[in-house]
């Protein structure tokens, strides 16, 4: 164990000047569910953890209120990250301290049983057993204190289509979340101002430091230092998280790992970031996965209060075993409503009258679809990902099924929003929605569950990551994020990834003294 | 962006969103503002591919309304009837770009105090743009 730094040095943010040298035992980098687990548990053992983000830190006071500033201060690339293939598909992720979990909605879903089993399955039953994966998602349970959503943190919006799920006879329940003392204010997706949601900012990164652990913000990370096979360090250049206020580029940094480097750089982060840093392995940015999600607006004859309550209250998994279906309400703000509904000029103002009226409910599916993750030639990113025929028959019957609990919940019209399909649809046209066109440009979706790029597994050729989540051929190198991930779950994977993170990183920490000290 | 430049962007946003009886549309008091921080804030690229989609929306009349001349030359109802065609149009190209446009247009429509209060909904509060710095625990 190191000695504790000084706490005046636990946080460095952005920086010009001379090049920042700092040493610890491990270096994580990335600061979401995967990286901040497991920077908790690390740092919980005694080991002194050294956090690199790429984003600021920002706390619930400095959080915006607009959809423009949650662009601007929250989202990576302002919300502009696409999936491409013969589509352009939106990426939602977060990049601040917290990553994806400051701006998600916080749903906690306990990995299922199925998943598990898959893995097995893979050759991954040695770690991910189900008691031991249990075991963790009982503490990220307790230390989150996730609960189910009720009374006033409901609201209308998520009420009326749980009652609707329940009249047809589905599987419906209120989301359990990680956001014990919500307010109802519906600001998820632009970061809790109320600070209700308990995004990894608020505890497990200061608990880091608490422990004698630093973070290093607004820090991206150019690549892994690698050194007679084995992770020594990592190295990166401050960011401005004001960047139109030069200079842009601030001082160089290089963190030494003594024991480790963890990567939990995201789903579109770890994969470009071993490929920067000259691992060279057949299935590096392979296994790319991600759950498509799409919604339909339902517009009801009363109010509806989209905009009370939890921005995501209403869960039904009904369709999941059957055809890898997930049903949710969603509060999408009124900013990205304005742009989902179809049409522009007089006719699009006359539908934005009826916001006050309306639900927006979406269908999320399991894709099988499998793309590719590499550095960009323009960007900073090149995902290549097209949804299957396949895909598209479930998303379709998920609408369907959307459509269906609108009208059973009261609504007198439904908005699809597929290019081929009449804009407004009534109880008796759903046999339109049926037999909406199976192309990917005529629908309007966003992936917002991502995995893969470095898939675990135990054939080598397939796999880019062992059973043990490090990289094959470099030690002391793991991955920790939802990168490592080899399927996708079907269930919202937040909780996923931090017990799977918790559980790796426990392992690290078991066997530090095997792999010893770098000199 | 020239302030010229910005002034048609305007336009089209305007011409995306416009207002009815009850629900103000995106008009210059409430453009000019957001454009000029869009501007200074956004990324090269995101201010790039606004710049293309507004381009396209310019010239892409013939394409719509059948009308051989610029968007902003059209009368009123043309333009309107341009804006909701090329969001409807057949071509992917035309759908994206006016997708971009919406997208853009609705971070300033959605954001403003009196189109949110015409809709029942309160007031944002403030974008801070604030961090903790070095050293702050």
């Amino acid at each position: 164990m190191s000695s504790r730094a000084p706490s005046s040095a636990s946080h460095l943010s952005y920086q010009v000047g001379s090049r920042v040298e700092i040493e610890a035992d491990y270096v994580v980098i990335g600061t979401g569910a995967g990286g901040g687990a497991a920077a908790a548990v690390l740092a919980r053992a005694g080991f002194r953890v050294a956090l690199c983000e790429a984003g600021p830190w920002r706390d619930p006071q400095d959080y915006p209120s607009t959809t423009y500033g949650a662009f601007r201060d929250m989202y990576a690339e302002w919300g502009q990250l696409f999936a491409s293939g013969d589509s352009m598909i939106p990426i939602i992720q977060g990049r601040c301290v917290g990553g994806t979990t400051t701006i998600n909605s916080a749903i906690m879903v306990r990995t299922p049983d199925d998943v598990l089993s898959e893995w097995a399955r893979l050759g991954l039953g040695e770690t991910m057993t189900p008691d031991a994966i249990g075991a963790a998602n009982d503490r990220v349970e307790e230390q989150l204190g996730v609960r189910e959503m009720a009374g006033v943190q409901l609201q209308h919006h998520n009420q009326m289509m749980l009652d609707a799920l329940q009249a047809r006879e589905m599987e419906s329940h209120p989301t359990r979340r990680s956001a014990p003392a919500c307010e109802g204010t519906s600001q998820c997706l632009q970061g809790c101002r109320s600070g209700a949601k308990l995004s990894t900012n608020l505890n497990w990164v200061p608990e880091v430091l608490d422990l004698g652990g630093c973070l290093l913000s607004s820090a991206p990370v150019d690549r892994i230092e690698i050194a007679r096979g084995r992770a020594v360090g990592v190295h990166g250049r401050f960011r401005n998280p004001r960047p139109w206020e030069p200079p842009v580029r601030g001082a160089r940094f290089r963190v030494r790992a003594r024991r480790g480097v963890l990567v939990a750089a995201s789903a579109t982060g770890s994969a470009p970031l071993l490929q920067r840093s000259g691992v060279r392995l057949p299935a590096l940015g392979s296994g790319w996965r991600a759950h498509p999600g799409a919604g339909v607006i339902g517009i009801y004859p009363d109010e509806v209060g989209m905009h009370t309550g939890t921005t995501q209250g209403a869960s039904s998994v009904q369709l999941r075993s059957s055809a890898g279906i997930k049903l949710e309400s969603l509060a999408l703000p009124l900013e990205l409503l304005a742009a989902r509904v179809s049409g522009a000029g007089s006719v699009h103002a006359r539908v934005l009258e009826e916001i006050p009226r309306m639900a927006f409910w979406v269908a999320a599916i399991r894709a099988e679809a499998e793309g590719t993750v590499h550095r960009g030639r323009l960007g900073p990113v090149r995902v290549r990902y097209v949804p299957t025929r396949r895909d598209l028959e479930h998303l379709r019957l998920g609408m369907v099924e959307l459509a269906r609990t609108h009208f059973e919940a009261g609504a007198e019209a439904v908005r699809p929003g597929i290019v081929g399909v009449p804009a407004s649809l009534g109880p008796d046209d759903l046999h339109l929605l049926e037999a909406a066109p199976l192309a990917n440009r005529n629908w309007t979706w966003v992936l917002s569950h991502l995995f893969g790029g470095c898939p675990m597994g135990a054939d080598p050729r397939r796999s880019v990551v062992g059973p043990d989540l490090q990289v094959r051929g470099v030690a002391a190198l793991h991955v920790v994020d939802a990168s490592c991930l080899p399927t996708t779950l079907g269930v919202n994977p937040q909780q996923t990834i931090m017990a799977v993170s918790m559980v790796i990183a426990e392992h690290i920490a078991e066997r530090a003294e095997e792999l010893g000290v770098v000199a | 962006m020239t302030r010229r430049w910005r002034r048609v962007v305007g336009r089209v946003l305007g011409a995306t969103f416009p207002g009815t009886e009850s629900l103000p549309g995106l008009d210059s008091n409430r453009l000019d503002a957001f454009l000029e921080r869009l501007a200074r804030e956004a990324p090269w690229t995101l201010r790039r591919a606004l710049d293309v989609c507004v381009l396209l929306f310019l010239i892409t009349p013939p394409l719509t309304v059948h009308r051989m001349r610029p968007a902003l030359l059209l009368p009123a109802a043309d333009l309107d009837r341009h804006a909701h065609a090329l969001a409807n149009h057949r071509t992917y190209a035309g759908r994206q770009c006016m997708a971009m446009i919406k997208t853009v247009g609705g971070l300033c429509w959605g954001a403003d105090t009196e189109v949110r209060r015409s809709l029942g909904l309160r007031a944002y509060g403030p974008d801070p743009g604030t961090f903790r710095r070095g050293g702050e625990r």
